[in-house]
């Protein structure tokens, strides 16, 4: 970073080969949108060559690009409001089927992530795939260490419950499908 | 342990942070809780959400920002020639040079000398020495440097005031001419290329300033500039002005007021 900080602008590609599967990853689960999160990644390395000057060396890093990759993402959202939080192209369809539970898990996972509220869901990204520690994500967000913790924590618990409720919908899909329950009337105990 | 304490410690077990007594009263809780420890499966399970990755052609179009941001870049002096980026480039190591500490010393020993020797000098009866007349020739490519300075500025109004500058001398050196020449032919402001018009056209009999201006004649697009040249044209009664106003004709533009100027030159040329 400090080659490309000291005007080197070849070294940027080093980082970019570095950095844009966690960018693109962390802003395609956090906005749901392929082509912006694309964009959003290339605006990110724009930044950086611009405002190199203002990185400083000996701190880390990894938490100087999220703040740039947020602040790149609060300014597209200022110019161009939306009105849903989440856009989720990218979703498969949910449909119950025979599938390995593992693997449905995983979607039904996915889904429960893509309906937390923007906050909770960036949090947990940031610390579960961005793998930043608390101390960056409480300097990136400006708050107390055990904000951050109190964060995770009430996140995770509406992760669970989200869950929960999707799991509980599959099963009752699945059993409709197989006629266990009458499609109308009837009491849906799971 | 209650599920309110362990909300505290749970994120930092996950992370694998905790002390050994701490993380073994968390298992003992999360062995008794099923919600607790179903928040502990889900983050495990957050792993094996699949990682999105961008398209292939992400590569290349940050290829293309960065080629484009460098090219950018080396570009900036330059304002499309290779004079200008000379001179620029030259104008800029004087001033960065004049603002450093060791140039402004220099700036005011110099400044004290020239002081100090017209003091001696003007005060006396004597008539003008050569000496004074070196110090105002002094004085006068000073005076150059800072129109050629200004002209390169940002800043129209700054370049108009370079232009008025210009005017302040009988006697321009041929590298003020020919910046207000290039100032005339390329620069973005109608006003700063009619100020340069106007200074030009006191050493109109300059065979080089001559040229420039009929040269560009043909070049201007803004109908003020182009009637300014016209009347000028009139002016100097031009040998081959007729020929160059028929020039001006042939070209396609859609201004009326510059069609009709054409046509009175003329008339008054006949």
């Amino acid at each position: 970073m400090l080659q490309v900080r000291d005007g080197a602008g070849e070294t940027l590609g080093v980082l970019f080969d570095r950095y844009q599967t966690p960018l693109f990853n962390f802003y395609s689960k956090l906005t749901g949108n392929r082509t912006l999160s694309e964009d959003l990644v290339q605006e990110v390395f724009l930044r950086i060559l611009k405002y190199r000057q203002s990185y400083r060396p000996g701190t880390p890093f990894r938490a100087w690009i999220y703040q740039i990759a947020r602040n790149a993402r609060i300014d597209h959202f200022r110019k161009f409001p939306r009105e849903t939080t989440f856009e989720p192209e990218m979703l498969p369809p949910l449909i119950p089927t025979d599938s390995a539970q593992e693997q449905q898990e995983v979607e039904l996972l996915q889904r429960a992530l893509q309906q937390l509220p923007e906050e909770k869901r960036e949090i947990l990204l940031l610390c579960r795939f961005q793998e930043l520690k608390y101390e960056e994500i409480a300097a990136l967000l400006g708050c107390e260490l055990n904000t951050v913790r109190t964060r995770i924590h009430r996140a995770l618990q509406e992760l669970r419950k989200n869950f929960h409720q999707l799991a509980q919908g599959t099963m009752l899909k699945k059993a409709e499908a197989a006629g266990n329950i009458p499609p109308q009337g009837g009491r849906h105990e799971v | 342990m209650k599920c309110e304490q362990i909300s505290e410690l749970l994120p930092d077990y996950l992370q694998g942070s905790l002390s050994a007594e701490q993380r073994h009263a968390v298992e003992a809780h999360l062995e008794q809780c099923a919600d607790c420890s179903e928040e502990a499966a889900l983050w495990k399970k957050l792993s094996l959400l699949p990682v999105d990755r961008p398209g292939p052609e992400s590569q290349a179009r940050f290829e293309a920002m960065l080629q484009a941001y460098q090219a950018g870049r080396s570009n900036q002096p330059d304002g499309g020639s290779e004079w200008r980026r000379r001179t620029s480039a030259w104008n800029w190591n004087v001033f960065h040079w004049l603002r450093s500490p060791l140039g402004a010393m220099a700036w005011s020993a110099a400044l004290l000398v020239v002081g100090v020797f017209a003091g001696l000098h003007l005060a006396g009866p004597k008539p003008p020495s050569p000496d004074l007349a070196a110090m105002q020739s002094e004085l006068a490519s000073m005076k150059q440097l800072v129109v050629l300075s200004m002209l390169q500025q940002q800043s129209a109004s700054a370049r108009l005031e370079g232009v008025t500058w210009s005017t302040r001398d009988e006697q321009l050196n041929p590298q003020v001419l020919s910046a207000l020449l290039h100032t005339l032919c390329y620069d973005a402001s109608v006003d700063v290329r009619l100020a340069a018009l106007d200074a030009l056209s006191r050493h109109g009999r300059q065979p080089q300033v001559h040229k420039g201006i009929l040269d560009s004649l043909q070049q201007d697009q803004s109908p003020l500039v182009q009637v300014a040249l016209i009347d000028l044209l009139l002016e100097w009664r031009d040998p081959d002005a007729v020929q160059r106003l028929q020039a001006l004709q042939q070209t396609p533009y859609r201004n009326p007021s510059v069609r009709q100027r054409v046509e009175w030159a003329k008339s008054k040329l006949d």
